[in-house]
């Protein structure tokens, strides 16, 4: 009974096999059911049955990628072909550069902002709070790792006047040393920190904290912007212009978000059109081509 | 066996006139205690043999996922505690500071109740997003070794539990430790949690960590 069973079933997965992929002709079919008699012969079948189509996928597969690889080649030709090995990138915590930037201008005195809690603080005063109970238990003493932040980095190298050359030499060692965890949307193709980012958000915040108007969307066109284009996508009513952009060497998401929308705030626009390309905000590899989605409030 | 039986019921009869106990952990256990870093924890059973539960651990249904039913087994050569396997870890090595009784739940629900002698470790803090969480592995006596690995030989037992068969937080929080380094074999995994405690009536404490 059970016998039979497996043998029908054995025969449903080939025949599955055998309508999704067609890799036999006719004559191969009727072999095989009349082979399928015979359980043993059928075991030996399924086995067959089942490898194939894998290797079917795999093979189709690697074919899309290939074809795809060929159709994007003439286009990236003008740019650099896509890395793809992944380069080491710094650590990043959840913090947001809008928080830390805050904290920035509030340790630095600006009128009018006060220090927000960041993630990275929540997350220590919740790791303290489990320390304090392990040591409870054990009776062991245990240490709070004293981590620098990048926040307190930034504020000794404004206050010592350092150029930003310096500021960048200084934050990426730190980063490069691991001492240091950046936020994500810092994050270049190259696996550095963008401090030219994190620079002028410091001061347009400065800026929108005193009182100024946010940054205002830039025109672009594709004979100044490297990487940037433009296509015309015709609707029922009216033309739709759809730009795209490729990743350049030392891009990262904040700085794409300044070139398209004047300011870091809209990065989670981009990264939210293009979730099929980045896995995280600071996963941005040269050469992929991101869509720059229009904003429409703006 | 008549002999056995009659034994038995003496010394249950004995039992019930000496300490006046009705609900016993087991027949010839009437109480758990155990000392953690020098306080001293005793779990009983409650009496009321009318009592029934209260409050969280009655509901019946969460919405899965997140709270999904839990396999007896999380492999990986994570070992599975009942009830009683707890108690005698508390007994043994938690008693003699070389194991940890762990509450992978949140702050809030562990101040509610807990288990006598546990320690509260949020499943989330063990996550690799953690900064912090080598801190962590280390007051669990993981320590550092070169190339930024941990060595974990010395580190402590766990037996690690959460709200029920129903919450992944315990298993999660496993997940997160093995995938630290932390060696299975290191690692228990009381799958009854909270409900299956409160649910036989065993004693739990209600405050922050303990000390």
């Amino acid at each position: 009974m059970i016998r039979t069973v497996v043998v029908l079933f054995a025969f449903a997965v080939v025949l599955c096999g055998l309508i999704v992929f067609g890799p036999f002709g006719d004559d191969e079919d009727v072999a095989n059911q009349d082979r399928l008699g015979t359980p043993l012969e059928a075991d030996v079948e399924v086995t067959r049955a089942a490898v194939t189509p894998e290797t079917d996928i795999a093979a189709i597969a690697q074919a899309a990628v290939s074809v795809t690889e060929a159709a994007a080649a003439p286009q990236q030709a003008v740019v650099e072909a896509p890395q793809r090995v992944d380069v080491a990138r710094p650590n990043t915590d959840n913090t947001r550069l809008s928080d830390m930037t805050n904290n920035v201008l509030a340790e630095l005195g600006f009128a009018g902002v006060e220090h927000v809690t960041t993630n990275s603080e929540v997350q220590r005063e919740s790791t303290s709070q489990i320390l304090a109970g392990i040591e409870a238990a054990t009776g062991q003493s245990s240490i709070l790792q004293e981590s620098e932040t990048l926040e307190a980095i930034v504020i000794a190298a404004l206050r010592a006047g350092e150029s930003d050359e310096a500021i960048d030499q200084i934050v990426n060692n730190a980063a490069a040393a691991g001492s240091v965890a950046v936020p994500e949307i810092l994050v270049t193709s190259d696996g550095r920190v963008d401090t030219h980012v994190l620079l002028n958000n410091i001061v347009t915040q400065a800026q929108i904290a005193a009182g100024g108007a946010a940054p205002a969307v830039p025109e672009l066109s594709p004979e100044d912007v490297q990487g940037l284009e433009v296509r015309v996508v015709q609707q029922a009513t009216t033309d739709v212009q759809a730009r795209f952009y490729t990743v350049q060497s030392g891009d990262s998401l904040g700085a794409i978000s300044i070139k398209f929308f004047g300011s870091t705030e809209h990065f989670n626009a981009i990264f939210e059109a293009n979730r099929g390309l980045l896995s995280s905000p600071d996963r941005i590899r040269i050469g992929q081509r991101l869509v720059i989605p229009e904003l429409d409030n703006v | 066996m008549i002999r056995t039986i009659a034994t038995a019921t003496c010394i249950l009869a004995a039992g019930t006139m000496a300490q006046a106990q009705d609900v016993r952990i087991t027949t010839f256990k009437s109480e758990s205690t155990f000392s953690l870093n020098g306080i001293t924890f005793t779990v009983t059973r409650d009496q009321n043999t009318n009592a029934v539960l209260q409050g969280e651990f009655t509901r019946t249904s969460r919405a899965c996922p997140p709270h999904c039913l839990q396999p007896i087994s999380l492999g990986s050569g994570v070992e599975t505690f009942g009830e009683l396997e707890v108690m005698s870890y508390l007994e043994t090595s938690v008693s003699d500071g070389i194991g940890l009784l762990v509450d992978a739940r949140s702050p809030q629900e562990f101040a509610i109740s807990a288990i006598p002698g546990s320690v509260n470790v949020p499943f989330i803090t063990l996550a690799a997003e953690n900064r912090f969480r080598p801190d962590i592995l280390r007051a669990l006596g993981a320590v550092d070794v070169a190339g930024g690995a941990m060595d974990f030989s010395g580190a402590m037992d766990l037996a690690v539990y959460s709200g029920g068969v129903w919450s992944n937080d315990a298993p999660m929080a496993i997940q997160n430790l093995i995938e630290a380094g932390y060696p299975a074999e290191k690692i228990h995994y009381y799958r009854g949690g909270m409900q299956a405690w409160t649910h036989v009536g065993l004693s739990t404490i209600s405050s922050a960590n303990p000390g």
